[in-house]
């Protein structure tokens, strides 16, 4: 197992290569300069020379490229992901920042999505065809067909405005610095909407690979043994079950990143995703490559860790 | 009840009698009687099990034969209560030592299953668990069973698996299904269902799945394990070599009924039923030249729409007119039953071969053995 | 009209014997695709969802067609209306009529749907293919590439491309989309082939002396395209709701021009004042997904050979 995580961290570089190098290939492909940005009339052009210099923007590409690079894995020095473009801040402080309240955000969504959807699956797989099943399939359809956005439009406008029962927008209400209650309030309406779609998409794949299992003949075999019904579902069926589940896991995080930046925007939480569409409208061409290279990260890392788990939970799979 | 410190004590069954302690009676261990198992599907009722009868007679083996699709598997399963949706069991009583399996609450029955009554599967690949050891599916049965505790359950179950012929049984115990071979993982099988020794196994295609040497190995297993434990088994198979190896009696079924019933020298010697002379001649023999197999022609009816009359008819070499009412189950001789019209004999039935639908159907309640 | 066919062994045993053959005897037989269309027409939910989509298509094309530019047409005064016949959807807060926008939203998101599918078939498709017919290197090559572009984290790929290259440019969000989309294409087709590969019509084809091409063009893929129209079908939803997010966030399309995203941009100011200009194209966007999720779930039954038993 060790060398296999291992395997697959090294496999990672060449991929996170690939990623800033499409990064870095958009913005100097991109029509315009990156310096547009500063050229107003008041600004003398002399200015642009010493900025272009400063950034080292008039250096030749692959250049440009790999000194951006080697200093990008430097993360612990505050200059190496460079300075943005819209405060002069170093890119590594912005980010350090933004990157928990995400994580945070995420992180909640994520455990609420497992400890509603596997349930709700197996029940409905249980029961199949039953008033419960019905409905738990029916709101998941419907679940699933709600958009992110639509879904937090919709909850902000119900609970928040109409019913005035949770904040609308930020992480915390003033004065009221980092007190967690005060938080976990704030953090009721974006994870809710989050969340929905992934509970609505995952108890349909719980239910299912529930439902397939239990067609198995080793679930004949153990009801046969005269087990009791919840010892046939909870331990033998249930852990079968959960194998393919796992690797939605893989799949859920890019999914979660895309949610959390609209929902991020919905809610005025400052997270990632909110920083990724501010710095992308002011063309905060280092703050973006960041931010798509911590994206990456993220993505590779959940991958590895659903694959892991998979390895752990399935003894037929040898790494 | 933790044992000594070598072995394990297991305690009394508590169904069944062993048949060194009968009585006077001379009742069947098991009996079926008019059992009807029926689909409710989408497209129609599927009547997999309809009137179908046998008893298993303590310490002795019943080979219950048919083609696929005769109804033997879920005869079986409905011994157990393991039908499930859309079957249900719609009409029979299965006797147990008397008490009535199909009435049994759920609770009732699960005491019954894998531990008086036990069954093992064709696929020895996929009827065990892929993500739990060996020992511990062997283990979890005796402890639900007998009562005991971890480490004694993890004992017994090394201790079946050496009785099974499992070399290295300690180390095998830790391994999971996919690390053994076909014959090794329906030992596994045999192992756990026998771990709580049972007063009756019912093998459904047990060596189908097997290689032909490991099948021999497989069924030479059975019977050693048969004569130690004294147990009774309910074999189901379609293959007539496997019956004659180890069958006492034989039940042959098809579409759905019992066509015919004896112990096994007579069902071999002097089979009655034109369709188990059918199967009978359809074996090559070892020594014989032929030009060509010989076959049962035609195909076993759509269960979703079976034909008026015997079902056998349409592919019966001897087919009359009289067929088109159904035969009824008669006692051609003592203990040998055939759903035929023709006579114990071999010839046609005293009504005539066109006697009209009344007359033969009167005909078929007079004869009949079926209540 | 039916026709029937004798269950061959059962009819000749017995037909030749006496000549008659009874109707037990008999099966029905149906062509593939009739087969399909049965099995679909049992799905009415389905069959509502296609519905519910030709209109939608139809509407989307139509209207547009009809009005041309009016639905940019703004007016000081007639600002806020409720529905009336002659603004069935009232109008917004610069005075243009819902109605006719909400359908050239239609039009602009399910042409970028349409489209950014037809381009994830077509690079996926071909890949598959290959992919899966060859095996190989070639086969772990493409597979390596499906890897790489999976552990991209594709939305804010696909935002920095749309943003970078031309904001409110439709083709450039149906690139965007569509290079990034491939993957699950792919994937399906390529494990089509992969089964399809050693079956015997391939055998019996190419024992006639098919080659290659031929034998995955006009064997192997009209086979195995079923999952894919499935997963087309979903792609479809899937693209809508992408755009409509880019739109949404301010990258994709922008304002005159109309897609069901931005039509939801001013959602902060618009829950204050006039909340029921966010329901239209919220109700639009959830219709569009909910019919072609359960137009993807008939299609699937139908195009599937296995059957369920329902008691």
């Amino acid at each position: 197992m060790a060398t296999y995580v291992l395997r697959r961290l090294i496999q990672a570089i060449p991929i996170l290569i690939g990623i800033s190098l499409v990064s870095f290939a958009i913005i100097h492909l991109a029509p315009g300069d990156p310096t547009d940005r500063f050229r107003s009339g008041r600004v003398s052009p002399e200015t642009i020379q010493n900025l272009i210099r400063l950034y080292g923007l008039d250096k030749p590409l692959p250049e440009q490229f790999v000194s951006w690079f080697t200093a990008f894995w430097q993360f612990w020095k505050p200059e190496a992901w460079g300075y943005s473009f819209v405060d002069g801040r170093p890119v590594t402080e912005k980010i350090a920042e933004k990157t928990v309240t995400t994580l945070l955000l995420m992180g909640t969504a994520l455990f609420v999505t497992i400890i509603v959807a596997v349930p709700l699956g197996i029940l409905a797989a249980v029961k199949q065809y039953s008033w419960a099943d019905k409905i738990i399939t029916s709101l998941a359809t419907i679940g699933y067909a709600l958009p992110s956005f639509v879904l937090g439009i919709l909850l902000l406008y119900i609970f928040s405005i109409k019913l005035n029962l949770f904040p609308s927008f930020g992480m915390q209400s003033l004065g009221q610095e980092n007190n967690p209650a005060d938080i976990a309030w704030h953090m009721v309406l974006p994870v809710a909407s989050l969340a929905i779609q992934q509970i609505a998409g995952w108890s349909r794949y719980m239910r299912a690979s529930m439902l397939e299992v239990l067609q198995q003949d080793y679930v004949r075999t153990a009801r046969a043994k005269g087990l009791s019904g919840s010892r046939v579902l909870f331990k033998h069926a249930l852990r079968n079950a959960l194998i393919p589940v796992i690797t939605l896991l893989g799949l859920t995080i890019p999914s979660l990143l895309a949610g959390a930046a609209i929902t991020e925007v919905i809610f005025s939480w400052p997270g990632l995703g909110y920083m990724t569409v501010q710095s992308v409208q002011t063309n905060d061409y280092p703050t973006v490559l960041a931010i798509v290279m911590i994206g990456g990260v993220m993505v590779i890392m959940g991958n590895l860790l659903a694959d892991i788990l998979y390895g752990l939970a399935d003894p037929r799979i040898v790494y | 009840m933790s044992g000594p410190a070598r072995g394990v004590a297991v305690p009394e069954r508590r169904h069944a009698r062993r048949s060194t302690e009968r009585g006077s009676t001379d009742r069947p261990l098991l009996e079926v009687k008019n059992l009807r198992t029926h689909f409710f599907t989408q497209d129609g009722v599927v009547k997999a099990v309809d009137g179908v009868s046998f008893s298993l007679d303590d310490g002795k083996t019943l080979g219950v034969v048919g083609e696929s699709g005769c109804g033997k598997s879920v005869a079986a399963m409905s011994i157990l209560g393991l039908v499930s949706r859309p079957g249900k069991i719609v009409e029979g009583e299965i006797l147990l030592d008397g008490r009535d399996l199909v009435q049994l609450s759920e609770d009732d029955i699960r005491d019954v299953r894998g531990h008086t009554i036990s069954m093992i599967f064709q696929e020895p690949m996929t009827s065990l668990n892929p993500v739990y050891t060996c020992g511990d599916q062997i283990s979890e049965a005796v402890s639900r069973h007998l009562g005991l505790g971890r480490r004694a359950s993890a004992e017994r179950a090394i201790e079946m698996l050496q009785q099974v012929g499992i070399p290295d049984a300690k180390r095998r115990a830790g391994e999971y299904p996919h690390q053994l071979s076909g014959g090794m993982r329906q030992r596994v099988m045999i192992a756990a269902a026998l771990s709580t020794t049972p007063a009756i196994l019912i093998a459904d295609e047990p060596t189908t799945a097997l290689d032909v040497t490991i099948q021999a190995q497989i069924l030479e297993l059975m019977k050693e394990l048969r004569a130690r434990n004294q147990m009774s088994i309910m074999l189901i198979t379609h293959d007539l070599g496997v019956v004659a190896e180890m069958a006492d009696d034989v039940v042959v079924m098809y579409a759905g009924k019992v066509v015919e019933q004896s112990d096994v020298t007579t069902v071999f010697e002097q089979p009655h039923h034109p369709y188990t002379k059918g199967l009978l001649n359809s074996i090559p023999r070892l020594g014989e030249r032929l030009k060509r197999l010989e076959v049962i022609r035609g195909v076993v009816p759509n269960p979703l729409n079976l034909p008026a009359g015997c079902l056998f008819r349409r592919r019966c070499p001897t087919a009359m007119p009289i067929c088109e009412t159904a035969p009824p189950l008669q006692e051609i001789k003592p203990g040998h039953l055939s759903r035929c019209w023709l006579t114990p004999s071999g010839e046609p039935p005293a009504v005539g071969t066109a006697a009209p639908a009344d007359v033969a159907e009167a005909a078929a309640a007079e004869l009949s053995v079926e209540a | 009209m039916e026709r029937y066919e004798i269950d061959s062994l059962v009819g000749a045993a017995h037909g030749a014997a006496d000549g008659v053959v009874d109707e037990v005897d008999l099966i029905p037989v149906r062509t593939y695709s009739q087969l399909v269309r049965q099995r679909f027409l049992q799905h009415r939910l389905a069959v509502v969802a296609l519905a519910v989509m030709i209109v939608l298509i139809a509407l989307a094309v139509i209207v547009p067609l009809a009005t041309g530019d009016q639905y940019q047409k703004t007016s000081l005064t007639q600002t806020m209306l409720p529905p009336s016949l002659e603004h069935p959807l009232g109008t917004n807060q610069i005075g243009q009529d819902e109605f006719l926008r909400l359908m050239k939203a239609l039009q602009t998101s399910l042409f970028i749907g349409f489209m950014a599918v037809l381009i994830i078939a077509a690079i996926g498709v071909p890949l598959g293919s290959i992919a899966g017919f060859y095996g190989g290197k070639l086969d772990n090559g493409i597979m390596r590439i499906v890897d790489v572009v999976l552990s991209l984290p594709i939305f804010f790929l696909i935002v920095m491309i749309v943003s970078f290259f031309g904001k409110g440019d439709a083709w450039v969000v149906i690139i965007a989309i569509g290079l990034t989309g491939w993957t699950l294409a792919c994937r399906l087709i390529r494990a089509e082939f992969l089964k399809l590969r050693e079956s015997d019509f391939v055998q019996a084809g190419r024992a006639l002396g098919a080659g290659d091409r031929r034998i995955i063009t006009r064997h192997i893929l009209p086979a195995s395209l079923a999952p894919v129209v499935v997963a087309a079908t979903l792609g479809i939803a899937d693209s809508v709701v992408t755009e409509a997010a880019l739109s949404f966030l301010g990258f994709g399309i922008s304002p005159p021009q109309a897609s069901l995203g931005n039509m939801l941009k001013n959602f902060e100011e618009d829950l204050q004042v006039a909340p029921i200009l966010l329901v239209y194209p919220s109700v639009t966007i959830v219709l569009i997904v909910l019919a072609a999720s359960f137009l993807g779930d008939g299609l699937r039954d139908a195009l599937d050979p296995r059957q369920r038993i329902e008691a």
